[in-house]
Order: C-alpha cells, then structure tokens, then sequence
C-alpha cells in the first residue's frame, strides 16, 4: 500500500513541520524579547547575566 | 428631543464652566493649598463615601456609554458590507438600549461635580487652575458628543438608503471620536491626582496644559479603560439580551434575541481577552513611577483585594466559557470539538484555585507551627506572581480556544492546506503552553527577580502569538468554507443566566479595581504634592471597602433595570 504509506508519512512530516517552526518562532521570541529588555539570554536560554 | 434631554444637554457644561471659572478664581497663588482638617466641610457623613458612589456611578454608566455606540458603529458597517438588514436592526436596538445610560450619565456627572466642589472646595480650585483651558475642551466636546448622539439616533431611517448611510456612518464615527475624546480628557485629570506631571513639587505649574495632563500614567490608563469599557459595554447589552430572549416565547423573538445575546458576549469575552496586559502596563508604569505605590496596591494592605479580583475574573472567564460551550449546541457540528471541553474546563479551574491562592496569610503562633514557618511548603509558591502569571496566561489561551471552537462550529473547512493549518494551529497551542510554563517557573523561581519580571513579558506575547495567529489561520482557513446548519434560538435558558453573571462580575471588578487604583494615592489628594487632611484621609478596612463597593454595584444595577426598562418601553413603541 504505497500510497498509504506516502499518505502518512506526510502527515508525519506536516506535523513534525509545524512543531518545528512553533518551536523555532517561541525560541526567537523568547531571546527577542529578553534582548529588548536588555536582559540577554545563552543559547540554552539560560540568563547571559 | 424632549425637555428632559435639553436639560441633560446644557445642564452639566454650564455647571462645570461656572464651577471652573469659580474654581479659576479662588487659586490665588502659584503652589497647591495646604489644607488643614478645619478646611473640610463637614457634612455630618463621610464625604469620600458621598463622592465615592456618585464618581462609582457616574463612571459605570459613562463606562457603557462610551463603549455601546463603539460597537454599534461596527455593527452597522458590518451590515453595510455584508447587505445583511439583521445587523443595521441590532446596531439600532443597541443604542436604543443605551440611550437613556446618556442622561443617566449626565445626571450622575451633574450631581458628582456639585459633590466635589462643594465638599473638596480647595482641591477642586486647584485642579480647575492646573488644568485651566483643558476644561473649555471638555465642555466642548461634550456638547458635541450630545448633538452627534442626537443626529446620529434621529437620522437613522432617514440615512438609511444609499450613499447616505455612509453619512449616517460618519456622525457615528464622529460619535465615538467625541466620546473617546471624553473619556481621554477626564483620565488625565485622575492620572494627575497620582502622578502629577507638569508642576513643581509645591504643585506650582510649570508646564504647560500637554505637560499636566501627558503624565506618566496617562496612556496606560486611556488603553486600559478604553478595553475595559468595550468588554464592560458587551456585557451588559448581553443581559438585556438574556432578559429578552428568556420572557419572550416567539421563536423569532428567540432567535433575535439568541443572536443578540451571543454578538454581545462575543465582544465582551473578545475585548477581555487582552484586558490583563492593559492592566499589567498600566501597574508597570505604577512601579515605575513610585515603587511605594506599587507596593502599596500588589503588596501591601491592598493586595488582599487582588484575590477576590481573581475570583471575580474567574467568574467572568468561568460564565464566558459556559455560554460559548452552551452556544455551540446550536450548530451540528459543534460534537466535533465537544471532548476538548473538559480539558479547558480542568486548566479553567486550575488556573482559577493557583490564581486566588494567597501568599501571606495573617496566622496565630500555634497556626504557623503546625504549618512549620509563614508559608505552606506546597501552596507558598503559588501565592507569588510567577505562578499566577501562568495561571492568567492559560486560562486566557483555554478562553481563547472555547472562543476559537464556537467559530469553527459550523464550518468546514475547504481549502486544501486545511490539515496544515490544524497541525500549524495545534503545534502554536502546545509549544506556547509549554513556553508559558517553562518561563514562569524557571525563570520565576530560579533566576534573579530581574529576569522574573522580564519574563513575564514572554508570558505575554506567548498569549497574543496564540490569539492573533488563531485569528489569522481561521480567517484565511474557512475562506469559502462548508457551511452547517445553525439554529438560532434552540439554546438552553441555563446558557442566558452566563449573561447575567457577566454584567455583575464586570461591574463589581470595576468598582474593585477603581478603589484600589484610587486608594493608591493613601493620603494625598494630588499624590507627594497635596495632602489629604480630611477627617477620610486613610485607606479603609477590606470589609468597609467591600461594602461601597457592593452597595455601587447594586445602585447601578438597579439604574440598569431602569435603562431596560424604558428602553423596552421604546422598543415596543
């Protein structure tokens, strides 16, 4: 069942997709917002202060 | 126009001109008067008490006049655009409903000026000297709200057809413009009191009248009671709604009414979701101008009343919810999405028990033995801001997903992309949700304060990220979307008591948080200027100030039973 299969990995990949870029967006906007506040954060979004 | 709204029209601008103009003359010199406990009269009762229901009043009834003609100006456009006759009829009754809330208001704002130049005679000369010009502009633009109100109410069959309903749309326009100038006007001299701007510190003006009235409190206070009076606005029409729909037995009437009651709990529920943040600003700036004040409202002999202001925000988001889960019964394809309820209702209850969950707690000797220090090992940490600070933040997401799944209730969805925007759409849910949590507790309690406070800001953005990207999926999403049948009417008379519940808990929060908001100032009158040495000047008992302010919410109540009942009697007519 070929197209089953391509059906869901699709699917897998959609919503792999969307975790991936919710995941990046609050990443950002965690560091963003931190940074304007001028209160940085590392990498792992421990304080950099 | 009858003889009752001539009076009410000319009425208040003649009174504050004269008293301004007296209020003018009596300044005298440059520095704010010093007054001594002999300068207040003494009118055998309590004069905060006197000036404290009329203010409450007076600002409830301007608070639902200043946002209904908000909507209904929306309502109509939306009846333009979309030809739909149903929403220029609902636009009309909304305002009719309100209309006597304007003579209500003036009344109030004639009776509560007399109070405070007569019981704060020096205090009130003082702020018509600093604030001079500005009260001509006032006087001004509240005769132009009343003839817009006037043009705008009488010319709406005759603007009805054509070109000519944008006209009618332009004095509605021009309406709100008046209003929301209004309100902007009076904010300034209330902000003043708490943080002056624009004089020396003997309250000697220096500035000019932009420098007194932009002070630092200003924006944040116009944006919070702009918000605050939308949502207040959306639910009182709603029990108006209610009222109508439970005694009437047309199924018409019903469905009307039905519809009447959900485009009203639409815009409360909508207009409170980003009320907290207005809030949040407006005690930011609190501590920033004056740590003491902050410390007196969150920390001190105030912080009690920011429990029962989570019970009473509990109830709204509790009612709110209620009638959206009601509502959906309306539509077919509502079963869809009924399992997720329970799971909002768990993180709505939670959300609500963290969130009136005190910190300190007034205990006796052997009470803080058993529980082995002043704080209960479990419970202590959640009676601080980080974990309320989750707590508000999910149950607003929760709210907004109730919100989210009464919309797509009778929908679906037709585009091709429409399982990646579920997928996009559920991952921003998880992820925000993990990201409120994750903030708040490790940067809550386990870094600096500095960092503690700067989070929250994540907070809140993690909340709007998931309101305005829910709103902008959907839009685009159910473009040209399936629609299933909706039965306007066919909802349970149990969902209209949530309508009831909301005006109240709305009304009693307002009366709470203006209390504390003005009981900040301790005692002064014009805050580390002007001392207060009337025999008032001290912040009451929790039980006393719970009693006005129930005894507020009752009177406008009361006066709101009234407004529906004539605008009924209108209606019918």
């Amino acid at each position: 069942m070929p197209n089953k299969r391509t059906s869901s990995l699709r699917l897998v990949a959609i919503w792999l997709g969307a975790l991936a870029i919710s995941l990046l967006g609050f990443y950002l906007l965690d560091h963003g917002i931190m940074s304007m506040q001028g209160l940085p954060l590392n990498l792992d979004l421990t304080p950099a202060q | 126009m009858n003889i009752f709204s001539r009076v009410k029209l000319f009425a208040l601008p003649l009174l504050l001109l004269l008293l301004g103009l007296v209020g003018v003359a009596w300044g005298a010199d440059g520095a704010a008067p010093q007054l001594l406990r002999g300068d207040y009269p003494d009118i055998g009762i309590s004069s905060r008490a006197v000036v404290w229901v009329l203010a409450q009043l007076h600002l409830f009834f301007g608070a639902l006049i200043l946002a209904v003609p908000l909507f209904v100006l929306v309502i109509e456009f939306l009846g333009i655009i979309t030809g739909d006759q149903r929403y220029d009829e609902m636009a009309r009754e909304f305002l009719k409903i309100s209309l006597v809330g304007f003579t209500l208001t003036a009344i109030f704002g004639v009776i509560l000026t007399i109070a405070l130049f007569s019981l704060y005679p020096q205090l009130m000369g003082y702020l018509a000297r600093v604030f001079d010009g500005q009260w001509l502009v006032y006087l001004g633009v509240f005769l132009l709200e009343n003839i817009f109100l006037y043009a705008y109410y009488y010319s709406w069959n005759r603007l009805r057809e054509g070109g000519q309903k944008w006209l009618h749309l332009g004095l509605g326009l021009m309406l709100n413009l008046s209003g929301v100038t209004i309100m902007i006007l009076a904010n300034a001299w209330v902000t003043f009191m708490m943080a002056p701007s624009g004089i020396t510190t003997d309250g000697t003006v220096v500035g000019d009248i932009w420098d007194v009235m932009h002070g630092p409190l200003w924006h944040p206070m116009n944006l919070h009671r702009f918000i605050a009076n939308i949502a207040f606005g959306g639910a009182v029409v709603g029990a108006y709604a209610a009222f109508k729909f439970l005694s009437s037995r047309d199924p018409v009437a019903r469905a009307h009414y039905d519809w009447m009651g959900y485009t009203s709990n639409f815009i409360a529920i909508l207009a409170f979701l980003p009320l907290p943040f207005a809030g949040y600003w407006l005690m930011a700036e609190i501590y920033a101008y004056s740590q003491q004040m902050g410390i007196t409202a969150m920390g001190g002999i105030l912080a009690w009343l920011f429990i029962v202001q989570a019970v009473l925000i509990g109830t709204i988001l509790l009612a709110g919810n209620f009638y959206l889960w009601s509502g959906m019964s309306r539509s077919e394809g509502a079963a869809r999405y009924q399992w997720l309820i329970k799971y909002i209702a768990l993180v709505l209850v939670a959300g609500f028990l963290v969130w009136v969950t005190p910190h300190t707690l007034i205990l006796t000797t052997a009470e803080q033995a058993a529980l082995g220090g002043n704080y209960h090992k479990i419970l202590g940490p959640l009676g601080i801001m980080p974990a309320k600070n989750i707590a508000v933040n999910l149950m607003l997401i929760a709210t907004f997903l109730s919100f989210q799944l009464y919309r797509r209730a009778d929908k679906v969805a037709t585009v091709p992309w429409a399982g990646a925007g579920n997928a996009l759409m559920t991952a921003i849910y998880l992820v925000a949700i993990a990201n409120i949590i994750f903030v708040g507790v490790y940067y809550g309690y386990f870094t600096n304060t500095v960092y503690k406070v700067g989070s929250s800001v994540i907070q809140v953005a993690s909340t709007l990220v998931v309101i305005c990207s829910g709103i902008v999926i959907d839009s685009l999403m159910f473009r040209g979307a399936k629609k299933l049948p909706s039965h306007w009417g066919q909802v349970s008379d149990r969902s209209q008591y949530a309508l009831f519940a909301l005006p109240v808990a709305y009304t009693w929060l307002m009366g709470l948080m203006g209390y504390v908001r003005s009981s900040v100032k301790t005692h002064w009158h014009i805050y580390g200027v002007m001392k207060d040495n009337s025999p008032d000047n001290y912040i009451p008992t929790i039980g006393y100030a719970g009693n006005m302010i129930t005894l507020v919410t009752v009177l406008f109540l009361l006066g709101l039973l009234f407004m529906f009942w004539i605008a009924d009697r209108r209606i019918k007519a």
